[in-house]
């Protein structure tokens, strides 16, 4: 089992999701939603095995625009549940593809016409979620709005996983929770990287 | 092996000391603070309700400081169908220390404990295990426990969904002592053929021993009541409103599902367990024991015969806040307490740690329970399709060795390996002819070769995975039953193990399995809380290691001989 390599690249670079407006449904079809639950670079800054968001987003629109694909990062802030923010955000990409995260790394690629808690693709062992694993994840939403039906990322699996992560995930869920703003509605943000002094 | 990468940084030097610290696998387990207002909080909370009960016409009016109007679902199936109407204002009225007390002393019977457990609401019951340490957990599950001789159940898996390695591993885990085996899958269209080794690999092992496969409700149902498997368990219930709502079910739903196994004379269990509802995010800010507790009165209410408890697959939750186990080790006590067979947990992987692997086993290796662990791993735990054990394979001789320092039984034994090939070899033939009787893919003789010396999943040639999965499909489609197979047995001259799953089936007509704690003995005999009560009463009563059973348990691999040193006894 490989193990992912937490701040191994670009140390001490952080983003920060800047609000533009109401996020719409897209009307070009080459594009790619990444939607990010509440907390993500924000209130929190990395995943749970420390891969910071700035990375995470930047592995996530190179891996879409690597095919030619342009990506759309919409934040949401009512619901920090997987399936529901991913099919949303489905639901307002150009080409009917998003990619959701929720700030521990939890991953999902959806479909807008699927069921809301079936997916194309579903990582959800967060912890096994690295940069290059995040890069693939991209690139596949690419190619699944081209049309084009690529090779599942490889999952990972690791028995001691539980021990290690899982009450905190647990909490880091409950705390993602209490970042929920109810009746507020998905927004478009541009993203601001920062080079920070801390690495 | 670990998911954690290194801790580094740029950190002030250390202590050579504290570098072997560092380096401890406990220091891979992750650990938390609490937080009871989210309910991250083992079984001591401020949030949770105090005790009450009020009946007025028959019927409970009030529960743990709620009215009837104010009841969620869980407070009604439970005041409805739980709590012994007649007898919860008097019990629940009872000193909490005097019940707990009443746990603990041997010369309280566990009939008389019952009486009492049977008038509790969840918020008494809490109350009274909150006052016990661990140590009186331990006592009184001992008496408590429903069948008076532990037993111990295994997993049997295959990485590769393999049908033939599911059946040597089930031979091996059978006659090693394993009352009951489970197995699920990797893909889940496997399920019939995998099914169907575990079941002639068992009673290859030993006949009587008990198997089920854990699938969705629906195919796991219908497995069942072809005979291909004999038990159930994975039937999950959840401490709030809101976790069961999520997961589509009512525990009017779960008690329907109940008695659908119940109508075949199927034995069944339902799985619970600390943590579950805050792992999911909807813990209403109770403590994971009080939801449990919850659980355990809700399998009683719907009339199930037991439960499958002690966290489970959310034990890294409980693991990892402060007297997390303890809670654990009170959970499988209430509910043997309430008179529920408990299968105990001990079935997930749970720590970097060898040390603190066992000490999580010991509050119910050390009493007994009816199932040690709800699952130990009778396959490496790379080929554990359940997401590792606490115990797997490479642990058999320290169970073993434990079991002999401590004189206690947890279920296993010391096998000789020419044995353990003898009974691999036949599994795998036996299955090989069932295969070809049902015209399903062929098993070669190479595969039975393999799976006579092998170790795991890697030490087997690949099978064809498309044509086993039509052949799953075949199995489903012509509507194969556990007669099919004692045919396919009878026929290719496995006469043994055709007629011991022949009797194995003959239970569900008698329906002497839906006995509390039932397992069936080598020979066949139903043992459960009927036939074989705890009848523990203090020092020198109730189940002891001693006679036959203890010759057994002081076999191991290595013992040196006292007539002749030189020379190793077994």
């Amino acid at each position: 089992m490989t193990t992912p390599t937490a701040t191994s690249t670009l140390p001490g670079r952080t983003v920060s999701l800047r609000e533009i407006g109401p996020a719409r449904r897209g009307t070009r079809e080459d594009e790619v939603v990444v939607a990010v639950s509440p907390a993500f670079a924000g209130h929190f800054s990395k995943t749970i095995v420390d891969v910071p968001h700035a990375e995470v987003l930047r592995q996530l629109l190179a891996g879409i625009e690597e095919q030619g694909v342009t990506a759309r990062v919409v934040r949401f802030r009512d619901t920090a549940d997987l399936a529901a923010l991913a099919h949303m955000g489905a639901k307002l990409s150009g080409s009917g593809i998003c990619v959701g995260i929720l700030s521990r790394g939890t991953t999902i690629i959806h479909q807008k016409d699927l069921p809301r808690l079936s997916n194309l693709e579903l990582f959800p062992q967060s912890p096994l979620l690295d940069a290059a694993v995040f890069r693939m994840i991209g690139s596949n939403a690419a190619q699944y709005a081209k049309g084009e039906s690529p090779q599942p990322v490889p999952t990972r699996n690791d028995q001691m996983a539980r021990p290690r992560w899982q009450a905190k995930a647990a909490l880091l869920h409950l705390k993602e929770f209490e970042c929920i703003e109810a009746g507020r509605g998905p927004v478009d943000v541009e993203l601001v990287f920062e080079s920070s002094n801390a690495g | 092996m670990t998911s954690t990468a290194p801790r580094t940084g740029t950190a002030p030097r250390q202590s050579l000391r504290t570098e072997i610290l560092e380096a401890r696998p406990v220091n891979l387990d992750g650990f938390v603070e609490e937080w009871p207002e989210k309910g991250l909080v083992a079984m001591e909370s401020a949030f949770d309700p105090a005790p009450s009960v009020r009946v007025e016409d028959g019927q409970i009016v009030e529960l743990d400081g709620k009215t009837r109007d104010e009841f969620d679902f869980m407070d009604t199936f439970i005041a409805n169908h739980a709590i012994d109407v007649a007898s919860a204002e008097r019990c629940t009225a009872m000193p909490s220390a005097e019940i707990a007390r009443m746990l603990m002393d041997p010369r309280a019977s566990r009939d008389e404990v019952l009486a009492v457990t049977r008038g509790l609401t969840p918020a008494k019951i809490l109350d009274v295990v909150k006052l016990m340490n661990v140590v009186e957990i331990m006592q009184g599950m001992q008496k408590m426990r429903a069948r008076r001789t532990p037993a111990n159940q295994g997993h049997s898996t295959s990485a590769r969904d393999n049908p033939v390695q599911v059946a040597a591993d089930a031979a091996e885990g059978a006659l090693r002592g394993f009352a009951e085996l489970e197995t699920t899958l990797g893909v889940l269209r496997y399920a019939p053929l995998v099914a169907i080794a575990l079941q002639v690999g068992a009673q290859v092992g030993r006949g009587g021993v008990l198997t089920q496969c854990a699938l969705e409700e629906a195919t796991e149902l219908e497995l069942g009541m072809r005979g291909i498997t004999a038990y159930a368990e994975t039937i999950s219930i959840y401490g709030t409103e809101s976790v069961f709502i999520d997961g589509d079910d009512t525990p009017w739903s779960k008690a329907f599902l109940a008695s659908a196994y119940a109508s075949r004379g199927i034995k069944m269990r339902f799985t619970s367990g600390t943590g579950s509802e805050v792992q999911m995010g909807n813990a209403e800010g109770k403590s994971m024991l009080y939801l449990e507790i919850r659980c355990i009165l809700m399998a009683k209410g719907a009339g199930v015969q037991g439960l499958q408890n002690g966290s489970i697959s959310c034990i890294g939750v409980p693991g990892a806040v402060p007297g997390g186990l303890r809670a654990v080790a009170a959970e499988n006590l209430v509910a043997s307490m309430v008179d529920l067979e408990c299968a105990s947990g001990n079935d997930q992987s749970f720590s970097h740690s060898a040390m603190r692997r066992t000490a999580r086993a010991m509050p119910q290796l050390l009493p007994g329970t009816d199932f040690v662990c709800s699952g130990y791993s009778s396959v490496p735990n790379a080929d554990n399709m359940f997401a590792g054990s606490n115990f797997d394979t490479e642990d058999f001789d320290d169970w073993n060795t434990i079991q002999r320092d401590f004189q206690v039984d947890g279920g296993l034994r010391h096998v000789r390996e020419d044995e353990i090939l003898q009974a691999r070899d036949k599994a795998a033939r036996a299955l090989q002819a069932v295969f070809a009787h049902l015209d399903l893919p062929p098993i070669t003789d190479d595969e039975v070769a393999a799976a006579t010396y092998a170790n795991s999943s890697n030490d087997y040639p690949f099978r064809d995975v498309l044509s086993d999965l039509k052949g799953a499909q075949s199995v489903m489609d012509r509507e194969i039953t556990g007669l099919d197979l004692v045919k396919g047995l009878e026929a290719a001259g496995f006469h043994d193990v055709a007629e011991n799953l022949l009797t194995v089936l003959r239970q569900r007509v008698s329906g002497d399995l839906l006995q509390t704690s039932a397992v069936l003995t080598a020979d066949f005999t139903p043992l459960s809380a009927i036939n074989d009560p705890n009848d523990y009463a203090g020092p020198g009563t109730g189940y002891r290691l001693e006679g036959e059973r203890w010759e057994q348990l002081k076999k191991l691999r290595h013992v040196t001989s006292s007539t002749n040193p030189e020379t190793e006894v077994g």
